[in-house]
């Protein structure tokens, strides 16, 4: 199955991918309102992406009560907005922060992959999201702790 | 011969049981379903209250998808004798079963103020589909509503009968409004944001009677000698586990019922999933009822898998809730009111935003998060910080910037690898379906 792989090296902040995933999921230009979102680690000027894994156990689609989250035919956690009443346990279920609600029309919504042609995706102009077949992992993670570590890091290295 | 599952209950425990032995065995196994109810999903009745879902949408399961899914039922029958020793549960119209395994979820009930005129007309409690319909049909334009409890339940609700026009009026005992989700600090913000909004409320009071008014309507009496006018009283004074049926069954019960992080009862066939099971905490070693939506749906999961002759351990639940109120969200996790660890509270002065932290050692174990929905949803690390409780993992490095910056969540979450912990884990040791 094709995932999102994120390439944290090849981000330059530039915000194309949070500009295009909201207009994409909500209609609006609104990076608040984006699915992927990209963190800045400014003592380094680094950047990265982040955004659902579209993990295994799905923690958003069994915490929902009135069965609204599925599986799409490109494999993503998918939220049937008709189905969602916006109870949010979705929310508090998912330990990786990548579902997201809608203070407007009081819905929960998350990254569906685009039906299989993420926009991030399409915008990105340094390859830093790509779209394959590749594994579900921890993209970002080795990568924000480098850049958050030793010389000039906002964190100091113990000396042991 | 196939083997029988007996479900007691058919809420959101029993339900994900009965999906997940179906998941497994593709409908090998013969599964009875005894429950007092059709099955339906609590969480969503505030939103049937508010008017904006209809009652089919309440459901979790039709007559018709349990008889797709070679599910026997006695619907409108609640059990009453259970006996361990020859495998056999008595219905209330002394139709006996005999199972392979036995899943109680009879999860748990209101219980109301012991007060006069308690159990009066116009009180109602808003637990179950038969008592939403009540309150939804009593409410009009206008009412006078008395809440009396002002826990999650009561909170759950608020938005529904805002929009549905009453007239609010919250009384708690304790010297709190949602005392076992938020802390003294929270609170006083929550409750600062509902009465700018209209909404009268009365903590540390004491109620003595509930009387009728003569021509109609209800008036809560409180110790202090106020009163209160209703022309509906609505009691969310908390609940109890359903665990009477059980007497002289040898099962062993505390809170709830004994369970091993299999969800195995004192006897082994004997499962226990939901508000009525004491089972693994995922932050202690001790064993807790955690009477929460999502704790029900994992241990169902859990105890059908179980069921199905598929080995399953349960690492434990986690305490966790969210509500909004008028815009206003309020959530919490794990240890969130224990004082004895290491503790980072801000409240920020120019608008309605509180947050704790609750570390042991290098690892987060509790959190309250509070603010203007917008705010909250913008931010978007409330799953962030659950993940960081749930994966348990080492943020010694971290805790220094978190203290100073207790909204910094996100970086940290990145940078200590809590995704990485996180993904290779599943409930069931395989991918949902």
């Amino acid at each position: 199955m094709k995932a999102l792989k994120i390439v944290p090296e090849n981000c330059t902040g530039c915000m194309r991918c949070e500009l295009a995933c909201s207009y994409m999921q909500t209609g609006t230009f609104q990076p608040s309102k984006s699915v992927i979102r990209v963190s800045a680690f400014e003592t380094h000027t680094s950047y990265s992406p982040y955004t659902c894994p579209q993990c295994d156990e799905g923690w958003c689609m069994t915490a929902c009560p009135v069965e609204a989250i599925n599986i799409s035919g490109v494999g993503a956690k998918n939220v049937v907005s008709d189905i969602c009443v916006g109870c949010k346990l979705c929310t508090i279920s998912c330990p990786y922060g990548t579902i997201f609600y809608d203070p407007d029309l009081h819905k929960a919504f998350k990254c569906d992959l685009c039906s299989g042609s993420p926009a991030c995706v399409e915008v990105c102009p340094r390859d830093a999201i790509l779209y394959e077949e590749a594994e579900v992992t921890d993209w970002v993670g080795p990568f924000a702790t480098e850049r958050s570590k030793g010389p000039g890091g906002l964190l100091t290295v113990r000396a042991n | 011969m196939a083997k029988r599952h007996v479900i007691v209950g058919g809420g959101t425990a029993g339900w994900n049981a009965i999906s997940t032995i179906r998941e497994i065995d593709k409908g090998e196994s013969e599964i009875v379903l005894v429950s007092d109810e059709n099955p339906y999903s609590r969480m969503v009745l505030p939103y049937y209250l508010s008017q904006e879902i209809g009652e089919s949408h309440v459901y979790t399961a039709s007559e018709t998808q349990l008889g797709k899914l070679n599910v026997e039922t006695r619907l409108g029958r609640r059990a009453t004798t259970l006996n361990p020793d020859n495998n056999r549960l008595v219905l209330d119209n002394g139709d006996e079963i005999d199972y392979d395994n036995l899943l109680i979820a009879t999860g748990s009930s209101p219980v109301r103020a012991p007060v006069p005129g308690a159990d009066g007309g116009d009180v109602h409690s808003f637990w179950t589909l038969g008592q939403a319909r009540e309150v939804t049909a009593g409410l009009k334009p206008g009412s006078q509503v008395a809440m009396i409890g002002a826990g999650f339940i009561s909170f759950t609700i608020l938005n529904a009968l805002i929009k549905r026009g009453v007239e609010l009026t919250i009384i708690e005992i304790a010297p709190r409004i949602l005392p076992r989700m938020v802390d003294d600090e929270g609170a006083a913000i929550v409750q600062g944001w509902l009465e700018e909004r209209g909404i009268k409320i009365m903590a540390g009071v004491e109620v003595t009677s509930i009387e009728d008014v003569s021509g109609g309507g209800k008036t809560v009496k409180l110790k202090s000698g106020a009163d209160v006018d209703a022309d509906l009283v609505i009691m969310a004074t908390g609940i109890k586990t359903n665990l009477e049926w059980l007497e002289g069954s040898g099962i062993e019960v505390n809170q709830g019922v004994l369970v091993n992080d299999h969800l195995r009862s004192s006897e082994s066939n004997v499962y226990a999933a939901g508000d009525v099971a004491e089972g693994p905490d995922l932050l202690s070693d001790g064993k807790v009822v955690h009477a929460i939506e999502p704790t029900a749906m994992q241990h169902g999961r859990v105890v059908g898998a179980n069921m199905a002759g598929v080995d399953t351990a349960f690492e434990g639940s986690l305490l966790m809730n969210i509500v909004d109120v008028l815009d206003l969200e309020i959530a919490s996790f794990g240890r969130w009111d224990d004082e004895e660890l290491e503790v980072v509270r801000v409240v920020k002065a120019d608008r309605p935003a509180y947050r704790k932290l609750l570390f042991e050692e290098g690892r987060l174990v509790g959190a309250i998060l509070l603010g203007r929905t917008r705010d909250i949803w913008a931010t978007n690390d409330v799953g962030m910080i659950k993940g960081l409780v749930q994966s348990k993992c080492d943020l010694s490095e971290w805790k220094a910037h978190l203290k100073k910056n207790p909204f910094d969540i996100k970086r940290a979450y990145l940078a200590a690898g809590a995704a990485g912990n996180l993904i290779p884990q599943t409930l069931l040791g395989r991918p949902s379906v």
